[in-house]
């Protein structure tokens, strides 16, 4: 595999390769490949983590030290009966599930996930086919993702609204409330490192962070990181702010009613969020990715790192009430949010 | 102790502990100090640390806590009362039950029943022993009150089975006889105690 | 009678403080018992002789140390039950009986009911002082039904004085054991009394009398009874149940006319099969001796699962169209109520051969003595000290009748006569008192007027009987006097070297009574020489002060027994004898009571038991079935007199009685509500079945049932008639007589019953005829096995008549005995 190396903007410009429509096609296909895998190897890591916190086994009996687990509950999941409530929506309810892979999907699509790389010429058909990192490098790529993250809401709302059960309509009333309220301090949590780079690309925040750790924005930003961070468990339902399908109270939230693949989806959607996440925070605030030797697996650790910390935080914390959300994210979180950005735009008229 | 007595009494009064809890503020400024303190106290990182220490732990110093059940056991308790072993002679093999009834007795859900016969050796055979399990309750009387250490509880707890009755024969309880150096003295209930030699006047002997 | 016997003077005692009544002449212990007072001891049997082996009764009285139960109460005696003295002497007897008795008390058949353990707890010893050598005992079976384990028996001796006292077989006794003799430390440092009862205690073991391995006797068990240890148990019974799981049913035993009361012990018969099974049959032996059919005749119940509906509907068309009823006495008072309410009712005969020879004879006889029932039960009978006997074949017809006469020999130091034609070599054991008639077949009514000749107040006689009776005696002078006359001459000079040492030693009596002897024909014409009779009648009757006498089945049978019942009511107004009769079978005297019985049965003949046209049948064997005794609840009425309770045992799911007669003329609910319906003219209650008691009091009160009224009626004056030379038969006679465990199919059905259908003839005989034979009665014929009995003497041969379907009722006809033909086969 051809390793390419960015040094800057410049010599990326010069020496990208045409980005043809096979080449994102191709990267499209990986992606939803390769982080389905992830998503899937991500709950087998976590039942790992949780268990080694609690010193526990995990699982075990699938496969070596339990790896195929995930295989095992992939088959248990296509092959479940897929079934609808009697006076559920059925369009809606069956949509749901895939809007909220899709929207996880679709925002990963902004997102630089792995290097690019040129097809080796002796593979027929698609041999010499440049793939792209990202499969859609937009320039205003972390706003598109943000976005498409926000609409990510529309799926466990119409879910829980669409199943007719009082769990499920719990279940999308919280997911309204958090996911938007939530929604504010990421975006304003971001607006800072943004005012600070200046742009929306994450190859300038690539670029902007580039020279070492002491270059990272995290060191600039402290405040806007954290915010980030919690926003982000916010954003993508994990303890401590797993309301949505909070079993205590809400039996299974907005995912009640959902069984086989469908319920399978909403997993997916959330493990593909907990990566984008993990991926936006590790290139904004801790350096990205470096072109030198081994900076593929620096990224690798670092979005490593995050995934890892939202499982340790869930051995570890518990949840809080939905009103401590609530009163965290507005009273608390928002406001300093907003005076980070002042204070960021102060210091940079300064 | 009358009822009324006994639902009044103090459990365990002295070994509680009072906490001396702060009380929730009032007054905006308390919350926000409350806020800041608890924002700026490491706890959640206490939190955070105690669950890395034990994954640590866990993975490299052995203190894993899961036992793969059906492959491993937990040792349990000689005083633990499973299913039924009828147990044997070590010299001669032969069973030690004498069928002297008393378990079939002692047995408070009556699932215990014997048949006996003169054998052709004068002596009292058992030629039916039967444990009904569907009634049985696990009481541990009959090992109690057996005389000759016959009658055990094993350590076989694993009772799930198509038929109750499957278990309850005698050949089924009695060690099979190609196992008997494999036949575990039972501690539980009805054992001799270990001081049983200081309990017991010696009868005088006149050979 | 005398009036020391029933007029009992209470006396005062004092135990421990408390002022009890209690019985002159009575021994200290049953005194107590009979106050509810706890006195140990192990060896004493009430109604036999104290055998001072265990010595645990040793009680405190006016100061002195006695055994209670062989010191007599007297009046103002104070007793202590407890001294420190007495208890050390108890735990050591206790500790001296837990020496060498094995502890392996988990696998003894007693365990749960053994008196040492009980005795053993109850002294509590803890610990063991003494020891010795043991010595090899080992465990024998003495017969078909007794299995005797040396190693556990505390020679009490409890089984040697039941079987002495009570049974009167003696088969068994104490012998020398071969033991160590005792370290000679004991006798100073142990209590003395311990000593001396560890001392007779290891130099014997009980074994067969006869020395040889094998007791021969009948077989009654009652010695495994008595047995407070597990050293004697049933071979049948060894290692198939614990006592403590066995329930007891209180029944009465529905074998003979006994009606002993008995308990019927019975549990699940394995654990595969739940349905329940009799183990054992027990007994209050304290109060009541079973017989070997009793104990061991326990399992003749017949299983039926179902109502066979079709068999039931045909029953009901047999009895409408049924002109006669044949059924034997083995049924309860109710069933025979019921079959008196279809002849009342249907018309139908109801023939019933026992049962009526006993009504008739029971008739003539209150005719004539004015009452509707013999004077005296067997309980009575056993208090008097001689007893006679006519017409019974007493080992075989009756084994309470036996008994009585046994235990008078033996506890009341009395005398017997028995009067029979057939042999017997047991009946002379019982006492040196008792001398046998072994007269000729007929002649029952010489053996009657020689009682009367004995016994009667010549006052009172009818002058004819007198003359009758004066027409016997004889004074044969010459033979007698000669005799008498050579030997005095002769002693005077041989003294040392006579051979006729008897004859020499009589020589002064003989000669003061040589002007009174007189010879009597009724002697000779019963088989005795008269005058050697006299003399030991006269011995007889030394301190006799209460006299009974026992008649039995002969005499009903009789072709006479109008002339012999009168006979029996005249030597009761004349003589202080009073007498009791054995009924013939089981409820004989319920069914002679109950029923209107007649003679011939007739046409279509439904059979109960027997044989018929349409058979129903406890057996198993009929068209349709009927419970068992041991399956139903009912009254029996017993020869005691007396309306006696037996319980339903085991289970029974198909017909009974009553439901034939709910639907043939009408019936209540259940069998036993007729038991308040029995007839009250004939001397029954009205008293329901559930308030009907069965069991003992502690001072051995016969708490069962109730007893009959004994109606006096109006007497008609009575003239006997003199002895029916006619009726003496001569040749070869068979006699209808079952052996001694065997009454009825019943008993031959119940699997530890041995003996055999067939003639049964003593050694001599039997030898003679060989091993088949056919009987030819004239009419008929049977063709059956000899069976030697060696406790029968003479050539007279006893055909059983337990079997229904053998019909020996109707070969013999309306007598006991018959001249036959016996040929080989």
């Amino acid at each position: 595999m051809e390793v390419v190396s960015y040094r800057s903007v410049e010599t990326f410009v010069q020496h990208i390769p045409e980005v043809t429509a096979l080449g994102v096609w191709i990267k499209a296909i990986i992606i939803l490949a390769v982080i389905s895998a992830i998503a899937g190897f991500g709950t087998y890591v976590e039942r790992k983590v949780l268990a080694f916190m609690q010193r526990r086994l995990g699982p075990m009996h699938v496969g070596p030290y339990g790896l195929l687990q995930i295989i095992a509950d992939g088959i248990k999941l296509f092959t479940k009966e897929d079934i609808v409530p009697q006076n559920a929506n059925k369009f809606i309810f069956m949509v749901a599930p895939v809007i909220t892979a899709a929207t996880a999907f679709i925002a990963l699509a902004a997102v630089p996930v792995f290097p690019d790389f040129t097809i080796p010429e002796w593979i027929p058909v698609i041999g010499g086919t440049f793939v792209p990192s990202i499969a859609a490098d937009l320039n205003i790529g972390i706003l598109f993702v943000l976005g498409m993250m926000a609409a990510g809401l529309y799926g466990p709302l119409l879910a829980g609204m669409a199943q007719a059960n009082k769990w499920g309509l719990i279940g999308a009333a919280r997911t309204a409330v958090q996911f938007l309220s939530y929604e504010v301090v990421t975006g304003l949590s971001i607006l800072a490192p943004i005012m600070i780079v200046g742009s929306l690309s994450f190859v300038d925040f690539n670029a902007a962070q580039a020279g070492g750790i002491a270059n990272w924005l995290v060191w600039k930003q402290p405040v806007a990181f954290v915010l980030f961070l919690i926003a982000g468990f916010a954003e993508t339902n994990r303890t401590p702010f797993d309301l949505l399908e909070h079993e205590a109270e809400v039996v299974s939230g907005y995912a009640t009613e959902y069984s086989g693949m469908r319920w399978g989806m909403f997993f997916i959607g959330e493990y593909a969020n907990m990566i984008t996440i993990s991926v936006i925070a590790a290139v904004v605030f801790l350096g990205g990715y470096s072109a030198d030797g081994m900076g593929w697996l620096w990224i690798m650790l670092k979005i490593a790192f995050f995934f890892m910390l939202m499982l340790w935080v869930r051995a570890a914390w518990p949840h809080v009430r939905p009103d401590q959300l609530m009163w965290l994210c507005w009273k608390v979180l928002m406001p300093i949010a907003v005076i980070n950005v002042v204070i960021t735009g102060i210091v940079m008229m300064v | 102790m009358g009822l009324e007595q006994f639902k009044n009494r103090n459990v365990g009064q002295q070994e509680y502990v009072m906490l001396d809890l702060e009380h929730t503020p009032q007054s905006p400024i308390g919350k926000f100090k409350q806020v800041v303190k608890r924002t700026f106290k490491p706890e959640l990182f206490v939190g955070l640390g105690v669950t890395m220490r034990e994954m640590i732990n866990a993975l490299f110093r052995g203190q894993m806590h899961t036992i793969k059940y059906p492959f491993e056991k937990l040792p349990i308790s000689p005083r633990y009362r499973a299913i039924h072993e009828m147990l044997r002679l070590l010299e001669s093999g032969h069973y030690r039950c004498i069928g002297c009834g008393l378990c079939e007795k002692i047995c408070i859900s009556n699932c215990i029943t014997m048949d006996t016969r003169y054998d052709e050796n004068q002596r009292k055979e058992v030629s039916e022993y039967t444990i009904n399990f569907g009634r049985c309750i696990f009481c541990g009387y009959c090992a109690e009150v057996c005389p000759e250490l016959a009658i055990v509880h094993g350590q076989r707890y694993e009772t799930a089975s198509e038929q109750r009755a499957s278990f309850s024969l005698f050949e089924d309880m009695l060690t099979p006889i190609d196992k008997l150096n494999l036949q575990q003295e039972y501690d539980g209930f009805g054992a001799v105690t270990p001081n049983a030699d200081e309990n017991i006047k010696k009868t005088p002997l006149a050979y | 009678m005398s009036e020391v016997k029933t007029v009992e003077n209470m006396v005062s005692i004092t135990i421990d403080g408390t002022t009890y009544q209690a019985k002159e002449g009575e021994y200290i212990l049953n005194a107590a018992r009979a106050n509810d007072v706890f006195i140990p001891a192990i060896c004493y049997l009430t109604r036999c002789s104290p055998t001072l082996a265990c010595r645990l009764c040793l009680v405190e009285a006016d100061g002195k140390q006695v055994y209670a139960c062989n010191a007599k109460v007297k009046d103002g005696m104070e007793i202590t039950v407890d001294t420190p003295n007495i208890l050390e002497e108890r735990r050591a007897i206790m500790e001296v009986y837990d020496v060498n008795h094995p502890l392996q008390c988990g696998v003894c058949d007693k365990s749960g009911e053994c008196e040492l353990q009980n005795y053993t707890l109850e002294l509590a010893v803890d610990s063991q002082s003494y020891a010795i050598q043991d010595t090899k005992r080992e465990v024998k079976n003495w017969s078909t039904v007794l299995h005797y384990d040396a190693a556990l028996c505390i020679v009490c001796e409890r089984c040697t004085t039941v079987c002495k006292d009570m049974i009167g077989d003696a088969a068994i006794s104490t012998t020398k054991r071969g033991g160590e003799p005792l370290d000679k430390a004991y006798k100073e440092t142990m209590p003395k009394d311990a000593y001396a009862m560890w001392n007779k205690l290891q130099k014997s073991i009980i074994a067969p009398s006869n020395g040889t391995d094998y007791t021969n006797c009948s077989d009654c068990g009652e010695c495994t009874a008595v047995c407070p240890v597990g050293a004697l148990t049933g071979r049948d019974f060894v290692y198939s149940s614990n006592a403590w799981e066995l329930e007891r049913v209180p029944a009465t035993c529905a074998h003979c006319s006994s009606g002993c009361q008995i308990y019927y012990e019975k549990k699940h018969t394995s654990v595969f099969d739940r349905s329940e099974k009799i183990y054992r049959v027990t007994n209050e032996w304290n109060y009541v001796s079973l017989c070997g059919a009793g104990r061991y005749g326990y399992d003749f119940e017949n299983r039926v699962e179902s109502k066979d509906e079709a068999a039931f509907n045909a029953a009901v068309e047999a009895f409408k169209k049924a002109e006669t009823i044949r059924f034997n006495s083995v049924i309860t008072n109710e069933e025979a109520l019921m079959l008196q309410t279809l002849k009342e009712k249907m018309g139908v005969k109801l023939v019933n051969p026992d049962a009526r020879a006993f009504q008739k004879f029971l008739d003539a006889y209150a005719k004539a003595a004015g009452q509707s029932l013999y004077s005296y039960d067997f309980k009575e009978v056993m208090a008097t000290d001689f007893v006679i006997s006519v017409g019974a074949s007493l080992r075989n017809d009756n084994p309470n009748a036996r008994y009585a006469f046994n235990n008078i020999q033996k506890m009341n130091k009395g005398a017997g006569l028995y009067f029979h034609p057939v042999g017997d070599t047991l009946v002379p054991t019982f006492g040196k008192n008792v001398e046998l008639f072994t007269h000729k077949v007929g002649l029952e009514e010489a053996a009657l007027y020689l009682v009367l000749d004995l016994f009667a107040d010549k006052e009172k006689l009818p002058e004819d009987v007198k003359s009758y009776l004066d027409s016997f005696k004889t004074t044969a002078t010459k033979t007698v006097k000669e005799k008498v006359m050579k030997n005095v001459t002769e002693t005077v000079i041989d003294e040392e070297t006579g051979e006729e040492k008897q004859v020499t030693k009589k020589v002064p009596e003989m000669v003061e009574k040589e002007v009174t002897v007189e010879k009597n024909a009724l002697v000779e014409m019963l088989g005795k020489e008269s005058d050697a009779f006299d003399a030991t009648f006269e011995k007889m009757m030394k301190k006799k002060e209460s006299f009974s006498m026992i008649v039995g089945e002969d005499l009903y049978f009789h072709d006479r027994y109008e002339n012999i019942a009168k006979l029996i009511a005249l030597i009761e107004q004349t003589t202080p004898i009073r007498v009791a009769m054995i009924p013939p079978k089981t409820n004989s005297l319920g069914v002679a009571l109950i029923c209107d019985l007649d003679d011939e049965a007739t046409g279509y003949t439904v059979g109960y038991n027997e044989n018929g046209n349409f058979r129903l049948s406890a057996l198993g064997n009929g068209d349709l079935d009927m419970p068992a005794m041991n399956q139903q609840e009912g009254t029996l009425t017993n020869m005691h007199k007396r309306v006696t309770p037996t319980n339903a045992a085991l289970e029974y799911n198909g017909y009974e009685l009553n439901d034939l007669m709910k639907v043939l003329v009408g019936a209540p609910d259940l069998t036993v509500d007729w038991t308040e319906k029995l007839p009250v003219s004939k001397g029954f209650k009205t008293a329901k079945f559930d308030d009907l008691p069965n069991g003992y009091l502690n001072d051995g009160t016969e708490n069962r049932g109730y007893a009959l009224e004994n109606l006096s009626c109006e007497a008609e004056a009575i003239n006997v008639e003199k002895i029916g030379e006619n009726s003496v038969l001569e040749g070869e006679i068979v006699y209808r007589c079952n052996p001694q465990r065997q009454f009825n199919d019943f008993t031959d059905k119940a699997h530890e019953i041995f003996e055999g259908f067939g003639l049964y003839a003593s050694p001599a005989k039997a030898e003679a005829l060989g091993k088949k034979v056919e009987i030819d009665f004239g009419d008929r014929s049977i063709t059956v096995d000899v069976i030697e009995d060696d406790r029968m003497e003479g050539d007279i041969t006893a055909l059983a008549d337990f079997k229904s379907e053998a019909d020996v009722y109707s070969l013999f006809g309306p007598s006991r005995y018959r001249k036959v033909t016996i040929r080989k086969v």
